[in-house]
Order: C-alpha cells, then structure tokens, then sequence
C-alpha cells in the first residue's frame, strides 16, 4: 500500500503520498468533513487486541528466561524503539547505545511487568524514551538538539528500507493507523504532543518554545491525547 | 467523570510532565481512583503510539547480536512466577531452614511494615502540622494585612482631623479679625460721635450763597473742609483756615487753600497745635502761602 507520511518544514506529520481516498480520510476532521471511516477499518495482519496479547505473552516467556521470546520481542520493538531514540537524540550510535540499554532492562526486569498496567509496547516506550531524555538531559545539548534540521538532514533510513517480516509490516499497518491519527489532529495539537514526547522539555520549555501561554499548551496536550486515544483501538 | 483539570493533568503525567509538588498531588489522587487509573493507561498507551511517528529507522544488524549476546551472559533478574520446580527429598532440609528464614523474615518484614506505617503516620501528622502551620501563617499575615490598613486608615483619619482643626483655626483668626475690624469699625462709630462738625457761613457781602463745613476729628487731630461758591481768588491771595481753641489766645492755624474756578475746594487739614476743644472755625482771606496770625478779613465762619 502506498501510504506514507513525511515531516513539514515545522515537523508536522502530513500524509506526503496518500491516494486520494486515504488523503481525505486522514486529514479529513481538519477540514470540517468528519471522517465516515473509523480508523479500526485498516486490517492490519495482527489485530491491535492480538498484537497487544502477543507482546504481553512473548515478554511472561522472556521473565522465564525464554531467550526465543526475547529474540522475537526484540524483532517486534527494536524498529519503532530505535526510530523513537533516534528522534529524540538524533545521534545513531547514542539511539543504539538506549536500545541495548533496554533490551538488556527488558531481559532482566520482565518480571516486573504488569499487562494490567498497560502494554508491554508502552512499557517498552517509556523505558526507552525516559532513557533517551535523560541522556539529552545530561549532555545538555537539547538547544542544539531542538535546532536541528529535517529528519532526512539528520539520515534517517526511508520507510523502504525496513524488512518485510510479517512483525515488520504488522508494524507499518500500526505505524500508518497513528500517523493518520497524529496527522488528523490539528496542527497546534500535533507540535504540542511532538515536543511533549520526543524533545524532553518541561510543560514551561514548551509554552516558550511555542511562544503560547502555558495553559494554551496543557490544553493542547490535553485535547490532542485524549482525542489522539479515541482514534486509536487500545490493547486489550 | 472526570474533570477537564484532572484530565489535563492525567494527559501531562501519561507524557512525564508533571513534576514536583503537581506530580506528588497527582499521584496521591491517581492512587485512590480507578477510573481515573484507567483514563491515564489509555492515555500512556495513546502517548506510546506517538513512537510509531518518529521517521522510521532500521538499527545496525549489529546490534541485535550485540543485545542477544550481552542478554547470554545474564539472567532475568526474577524468575517467571509459573516456574515448578521439582520437589526432592534431599532438598526437604535446606528447604525447612529456608521456611524458617522466611518466617523470621516475614515477622521481620510485619514488624518494618508497622515501622513504615508508624513512620507514614508520622509524615502525615508532620504535613498536618505544615499544613497547620502555613494556615496560622496566613492567618496572622491576613491580620498583620487588616492592621496595617486599619492603621493607614487612622493615620488619614488623624491628618484628616489635624487639616480640621487648622481650618477652624484660620477660620477662628478670620473671625477674630473681623470682630476687630468691628470693634475698630464700632470705636469708629464711637469716635464719630465725637467728631466736631460744623457749618461755616458767608460773611462776604459780595458771595452771601458761599457755605462751607468743617469736620474735626479730634482723635487723629487732623479734619476736612467742604467749601462751595467761593470767590475766586487773585494770584497772590490764598483762603486760610482757622481753629479757634480756648485753650490758645489766637485762632490755630489750619492751613491755606484755594478753590475751583466753581468756588469749590475738598481740603484736608491738620491744625498747627494740639486742638483739645473747637469754638468756631473760621477762614479768612489772607496773602499767597498764609500767614501765622489771622490779618485779613473773615470769609467764613461757623455759628
């Protein structure tokens, strides 16, 4: 399927070769036609319900020492936890330093997951997430960082290049559901949630890097997540 | 249902950005609400998804075999909590001692939880005690507050009082001034009955009509002469009043004067010496500039 999406010049997700169907259905709310087709109707391989018990189950198998899990785990999460570290340090080897970080925490802390808590990709995101922003945080170069030119001035391989396991392209259905998602909200909504996640600034270093009030950006945040969670099927 | 507020703070916690005292607030509330428990996994897993936009990336092959080879030389911190074991007699012993261990463990660990629950009471009465505290603090800075503008308000009511009184007072010296300008005006009127007025009549044959008055006052010794339808006078003769005292042998002189081509003259005058008591005035024709004893002839003469 040829569906693909591409950062503007303000880093916003915008579907750059969407066939003309798919472009109304993802950018549709934005324009004032509500969009009649529900995200959920992609069929993607793994149905996010299975996709969620799969991880959940290959992770209990990992916290028996199940090295089989592990490796399948790692074939499912290293992609988007790579793509995650690499945007926020935007520095391979420092994104490949996190994802051995993690993998090794996920190895020896599996035990300690709760799928009542959530799923084990979100745990997986946090972990590696929290650990990219603490790096930033301590090289203190997040003002560089945050000047940094466009994802494809800082060399990032083209969705092209992935493998075409059947995780992969499970993956890239997943991945193309949430861009579709992140591209659909409005655009304050979109910059407020990127720099949310992936700079690693505080609630105040976003409102001055947007030059909005603070309460302006809690709302945004607000608005886009909870609508960005109603687009979006949960995990079982 | 959840508020708008708490729904902000439950999105700003699911992407780690909520700190200090609003993260520690936010916890405490989330640990006693299930639903809002629930809205904040949907949201963490909604705030996850945002992983999937990063552009996608492909990390070196290398490193999956430097991760399943590091992960080779190390084991899961905790164990699996379906592992069975095999259960053998000769492990019955250290087995038993393991029990032990667990049970003065588990009293151990009963007599720590008591500890920490003492030492959460403990917290607890402490932030009670802040939270007191801070309450006795405002409390005393809102009074500290009302003083100070109590006393703001006395200070402007005392300055208010003081421009009161130093009105009144200008106005007292205002009135005393006009009681005296009354008093003078009265001692005037007083004096005025004292003043000495009288009516000079012609003794000219030629000007019967001529009429003058004189007024003396005797306390500023000094008077005014009114005089009308005089002759005029020739250049080297002047008029010259007269104060005729008992008290002086001649008539006091009261200066020269002349009159209008109308035969009116308005003169003020002062007599030469202390009049004490006034017979008569009299003016008498006399030559330029007067003279220091009466010589000419009587013009006017008061009755």
């Amino acid at each position: 399927m040829a569906l693909c999406y591409a950062y503007d010049s303000e880093m916003l997700l915008v579907p750059s070769c969407l066939p003309g169907s798919f472009a109304a259905y993802a950018i549709g709310s934005g324009g004032g036609h509500s969009p009649t087709k529900r995200m959920t109707d992609f069929t993607p391989s793994e149905e996010p319900g299975d996709r969620s018990r799969i991880d959940a189950d290959l992770l209990q198998r990992v916290a028996r020492g199940d090295r089989t899990a592990f490796t399948a785990l790692y074939d499912r999460f290293s992609r988007p936890l790579y793509a995650t570290a690499l945007r926020i340090l935007h520095d391979a080897r420092e994104a490949e330093d996190i994802i051995q970080e993690v993998f090794l925490a996920m190895w020896e802390k599996a035990a300690v997951f709760e799928p009542g808590r959530g799923s084990a990709f979100s745990w997986a995101v946090t972990l590696t997430r929290n650990r990219a922003i603490d790096r930033i945080r301590m090289r203190k170069r997040r003002a560089e960082l945050l000047t940094a030119s466009s994802p494809e001035e800082l060399g990032y391989a083209s969705a092209g290049d992935e493998g075409d396991s059947a995780d992969a392209l499970s993956l890239k259905e997943k991945a193309v559901t949430v861009r579709a998602a992140v591209a659909a909200l409005p655009a304050d909504q979109q910059r407020a949630l990127q720099l949310a996640f992936f700079s690693g600034l505080t609630q105040q270093e976003i409102a001055d890097k947007l030059r909005e009030p603070l309460g302006t950006i809690k709302a945004r945040i607000r608005r886009g997540l909870l609508r960005l969670r109603d687009s979006l099927p949960q995990p079982s | 249902m959840i508020d708008e507020r708490t729904e902000e703070l439950a999105s700003l916690h699911a992407l780690d950005l909520l700190e200090g005292a609003e993260l520690a607030a936010f916890e405490t509330q989330l640990a006693s609400d299930p639903q809002l428990q629930a809205l904040v996994r949907e949201l963490r897993e909604a705030a996850a998804m945002l992983a999937l936009t990063a552009p996608a990336a492909v990390p070196d092959a290398a490193l999956k075999a430097r991760v399943l080879q590091q992960i080779g030389q190390a084991q899961p911190r905790e164990t699996g909590r379906n592992t069975i074991l095999p259960f053998r007699l000769p492990t019955l012993i250290p087995w038993a001692a393991a029990a032990g261990f667990a049970l003065v463990a588990a009293w151990l660990g009963q007599d720590l939880l008591a500890t920490r629950e003492e030492a959460a009471n403990q917290r607890t009465e402490a932030r009670l005690a802040q939270l007191v505290l801070r309450d006795t603090a405002n409390r005393l800075e809102a009074e500290r507050i009302v003083l100070n503008q109590q006393m703001d308000n006395s200070g402007r009511q005392l300055a208010d009082t003081q421009r009161q009184l130093a009105t009144t007072a200008s106005e007292a010296a205002a009135a005393n001034q006009r009681v005296a300008a009354l008093n003078q005006q009265l001692k005037a009127e007083g004096d005025l009955a004292q003043f000495n007025i009288s009516t000079l009549s012609s003794m000219l044959g030629n000007s019967p009509q001529a009429v003058a008055v004189a007024v003396w006052n005797p306390s500023r010794q000094e008077g005014l002469l009114a005089v009308e339808k005089l002759p005029a006078l020739a250049q080297n003769q002047d008029y010259q009043l007269w104060v005729v005292d008992p008290k002086y042998q001649n008539p006091v002189n009261g200066g020269v004067f002349t009159v209008d081509a109308n035969g009116v003259a308005r003169v003020q005058f002062k007599a030469d010496q202390p009049i004490s008591a006034i017979n008569a005035f009299a003016v008498t024709l006399e030559r330029k500039g007067g003279v220091p004893k009466a010589e000419g002839p009587f013009v006017l003469l008061s009755h």
